[in-house]
C-alpha cells in the first residue's frame, strides 16, 4: 500500500513510469469487471484505456483517504455506462449471447459460472456492488462511495444479492444431484 | 469465508482476461500524450489582513463620492415666494379711544339706575314710608 502511495505521488508530480506501474497492477482486475458490463471485448478494452487516460488526467482530484481502488472503479463504472448507453443509442437492445465477453472468456465448465448468473438476475448495480465486496474485498463504505449510495441501500441490496444467488446455487446442486442419482 | 462468498470468488478468478500487447501499448502511448490536469487553486486566495481595511476604506470612499456627486446634480428645489399683499386692498384704520367705546355702557348703566331710583320712591309712596 505505501508503495502505492508513493507511485501515486510520483504520478501526481508528472511521472508517467508511476503511473504505467499502477496501470500494471490494476489492468487485469479492472479489465475483468469491465468485461461483465461491456457488450464486448473491444468496448471493455476501450473503457479500460479510457479509465487508465482519465484516472491520470485527474489525478490531481484524487483523494488518498479512499483507496485508490475505489477511485479507480467510480471511472471505470462511468466510461462502460457511457459505452452501454453509446450502444443503446446506435443498435438498439442488440445483446447477442454468443458475442457475450463473458461467456467467451470463461472455461467451459459443469456450472455455470455464478457471475452469469449474477448478470442474469440482478440489476447492472446489484451486480457491481456484489462484484466489488467479494472479490475486490471491499468495504461496504467503499461499495458505496463507488456506487453513489448509501451505505444502508448498499447492505441491503448486497443482502437481496445474496440471497438471489445463494438460491441459484442451491438450485444448482440440488439439480446436479438429481441428474447423478439419475 | 462462507460457500457463497468463496464461490464467487473463484468464479471471478475463472474469468480468464488478458491485456494484450497492442492495448498495453495504446494505453503507454495515449498516457505519454496527456497533459495532468493541476489540481485547481483556491477561488479566493489568501489575502493579508490590511487588503480587508483598505477595501473597506475604498468602498466608504466611493460611497460618499457618489453621494456627493448625486447631491451636487440634484436640482435645486423651487423657491416659494412670500409676496406682500398689493396696496389697493382695503384695510380699515382701527384707531379707538377705549373710552368712546364704553361710554354707551355707562350711559345706559346710569339711566338704569335712576329707573331703580324712581321705582324705590314709588313702592315707599305706596306703603306710607316716606323719607
Amino acid at each position: 500500500m505505501t508503495d502505492e502511495l508513493d507511485l501515486i505521488d510520483a504520478a501526481k508530480s508528472g511521472s508517467v513510469i508511476a503511473f504505467t506501474e499502477l496501470v500494471r497492477s490494476y489492468r487485469e482486475r479492472l479489465l475483468r469487471f469491465l468485461l461483465t458490463r461491456c457488450e464486448s471485448y473491444a468496448d471493455a478494452e476501450d473503457a479500460l484505456q479510457d479509465t487508465f487516460i482519465n484516472a491520470y488526467r485527474y489525478l490531481q482530484s484524487y483523494d488518498s483517504r479512499w483507496r485508490f481502488s475505489t477511485w479507480l472503479y467510480r471511472i471505470a463504472i462511468r466510461n462502460a455506462a457511457r459505452l452501454q448507453t453509446d450502444h443503446v443509442a446506435e443498435l438498439g437492445e442488440l445483446r447477442d449471447e454468443e458475442s457475450d465477453p463473458l461467456k467467451l472468456c470463461i472455461a467451459d465448465s459443469e456450472c455455470e459460472n455464478l457471475w452469469q448468473s449474477a448478470r442474469r438476475l440482478l440489476s447492472d448495480e446489484v451486480y457491481t456492488a456484489m462484484w466489488l465486496r467479494y472479490v475486490e474485498d471491499m468495504s461496504i463504505k467503499d461499495v458505496a462511495v463507488v456506487l453513489d449510495r448509501s451505505n444502508s441501500w448498499t447492505k441491503v441490496n448486497l443482502l437481496r444479492g445474496r440471497r438471489a444467488l445463494e438460491a441459484e446455487l442451491n438450485r444448482d446442486q440440488q439439480t446436479n444431484e438429481s441428474e447423478a442419482y439419475g | 469465508m462462507d460457500k457463497l462468498a468463496r464461490q464467487l470468488r473463484e468464479d471471478a478468478a475463472n474469468i480468464n482476461v488478458e491485456v494484450s500487447a497492442e492495448l498495453d501499448d495504446r494505453i503507454r502511448a495515449s498516457l505519454h500524450g496527456i497533459t495532468p490536469e493541476r489540481a485547481r487553486e483556491s477561488e479566493a486566495p489568501q489575502r493579508p489582513r490590511s487588503t480587508w481595511w483598505a477595501s473597506s476604506l475604498t468602498g466608504i470612499a466611493a460611497v460618499t463620492i457618489v453621494i456627493v456627486l448625486l447631491n451636487l446634480n440634484q436640482p435645486e428645489p423651487p423657491v416659494v415666494l412670500i409676496t406682500t399683499p398689493p396696496g389697493n386692498i382695503f384695510q380699515p384704520q382701527l384707531i379707538i379711544n377705549p373710552a368712546v367705546m364704553t361710554a354707551p355702557l355707562r350711559k345706559e348703566l346710569e339711566n338704569l339706575e335712576a329707573d331703580l331710583k324712581k321705582a324705590e320712591q314709588a313702592v315707599r309712596k305706596e306703603i306710607g314710608l316716606f323719607p
